[in-house]
């Protein structure tokens, strides 16, 4: 009978460049199966690697917190400043935004609009970064054992963050808003149009598709569309910064400057979507999937 | 067995260390991709066949954290440690240069297959991917393993370096 002898040198080599050819032949011929085989092994791994990853996380966390509230206090005057004199001007815009949603409030009870039920949302914690430079993604502390499904919209009270790709047991992995690989429906807030929220390789954010009539222009806010997604409507994505028209294209494509600064999100709220919502998620080729 | 929960450890510590650690020594938003340098490392010093199944271990358990393709990440990692393993046979003396050089080409390919492989990109994302996370992260990488084999040589006076003393 033929054995492989693995403490010979040319034995070792022989096996470990078989199981390569396998594996090759396996991922390519059998992309679903073989991947699916490793995907059911997930949950119990994910388990076991959130003990280390938590620990270090909250070691992580605590030793900047000191560094932020005790040692980086450089320039808290002048930012102390800065944020009274915007308290003050947000006041008078709070007085102003009471008086509009009073008087939308009295016109949609006498139009009878049917309230819009609110999402149930999980607060979730920031514990690493994707572990490839290659995709912006961020991981959080919570995953399919807190009810987080893949697709699932990301959010902070300024606005979008992006959106569930990936789950374990007790982690979940959350595709930014500016990777290249995430798409977003988006609103243009005054002249209502619609588009695709894309990311750029730069790490910047671009509303693509937007149609070549419309009057869009610098500083017009862009929301979520809700039609499609695991975002209900209207939640700030970002705001426009520069607009490209080509002559002959079909639409326009503006440059976002996103309202959340995604590098440095600490805590995030997930929206459970209504039941049947996250399966029409606009999704791009190769992301979320595992086949070559 | 003793060998074997090295391993297991190894690659369990290496997820906080990459996702949460590395990302505060960034350059530019690179950070080393430490699977890959440990992979090859064990390659090297311990055969392909070592630095096959340990690569794809850690492949496959940095993937759960990454929204990358699970495909790519056994293949670039998993390849990493065999081609280290192979490659070490024909180096009769292991150097942290010599080491920099290997996973300087090791990660150069590795980034390649991933950044080729991306069907979104145009032409000028693509250039851009390579030239600012590609070259960046494999010099990243190169330094980072000459770095680690410098240190395990200076704190464990690691002998087993020559061809002969490493596959005997």
């Amino acid at each position: 009978m033929w054995m492989v002898n693995v403490r010979s040198p040319y034995g070792a080599r022989r096996l470990a460049l078989g199981l390569f050819a396998f594996l090759l032949a396996a991922l390519f011929l059998f992309p679903g199966q073989s991947q699916g085989l490793l995907e059911y092994l997930d949950g119990p791994v994910g388990q076991l690697v959130r003990l280390p990853l938590e620990a270090v996380s909250s070691l992580d966390q605590g030793i900047s917190n000191v560094w932020q509230q005790y040692v980086a206090l450089q320039n808290v005057e002048e930012e102390n400043h800065r944020l009274r004199q915007e308290i003050d001007w947000l006041r008078g815009q709070n007085s102003q935004l009471r008086e509009a949603a009073a008087a939308t409030q009295r016109l949609s009870a006498l139009l009878q609009f049917k309230e819009q039920a609110l999402p149930t949302m999980i607060a979730a914690q920031v514990i690493g970064r994707d572990s490839s430079n290659r995709y912006k993604s961020v991981i959080l502390n919570k995953g399919d054992s807190d009810g987080i499904q893949k697709d699932m919209g990301v959010i902070t009270p300024s606005g979008v963050v992006g959106r569930v790709v990936k789950t374990t047991g007790a982690t979940s992995v959350v595709l930014l808003v500016t990777d290249p690989n995430n798409a977003i429906a988006g609103l243009i807030q005054r002249t209502r149009d619609e588009g695709i929220v894309e990311g750029t390789p730069q790490g910047r954010a671009k509303l693509k598709y937007i149609p070549m009539l419309s009057a869009v222009k610098e500083g017009d806010h862009v929301v979520t569309s809700g039609l499609v997604g695991g975002f209900p409507r209207g939640i700030a994505i970002g705001t426009i910064t520069g607009i490209e028209r080509e002559e002959g294209a079909l639409f326009q494509t503006a440059d976002l400057s996103a309202d959340v600064d995604v590098n440095h999100v600490e805590e995030v709220l997930i929206i459970q979507a209504p039941q049947g919502q996250a399966s029409e998620t606009i999704q791009k080729p190769g992301v979320g999937k595992s086949q070559p | 067995m003793k060998k074997f929960l090295l391993y297991c450890g190894l690659t369990l510590l290496l997820v906080p260390v990459q996702t949460t650690l590395l990302p505060h020594v960034a350059i530019w938003g690179i950070k080393p991709d430490l699977g890959l340098v440990v992979a090859a490392l064990v390659g090297l010093l311990e055969g392909e066949l070592e630095g096959l199944l340990v690569g794809l271990a850690i492949g496959w358990v940095l993937n759960l954290y990454s929204a990358g393709d699970l495909w790519l990440s056994l293949i670039t990692t998993g390849g990493a440690g065999l081609f280290a393993g192979l490659v070490g046979r024909q180096v009769a003396q292991v150097t942290p240069m010599i080491l920099a050089i290997g996973l300087l080409v090791l990660s150069l390919a590795g980034g390649l297959v991933a950044v080729l492989s991306m069907k979104t990109a145009t032409v000028t994302d693509t250039w851009w991917m390579v030239q600012s996370v590609v070259v960046p992260q494999a010099c990243f990488d190169a330094v980072l393993g000459a770095g680690l084999l410098w240190f395990l040589g200076q704190r464990f006076m690691l002998q087993r370096l020559g061809t002969f003393d490493r596959y005997s």
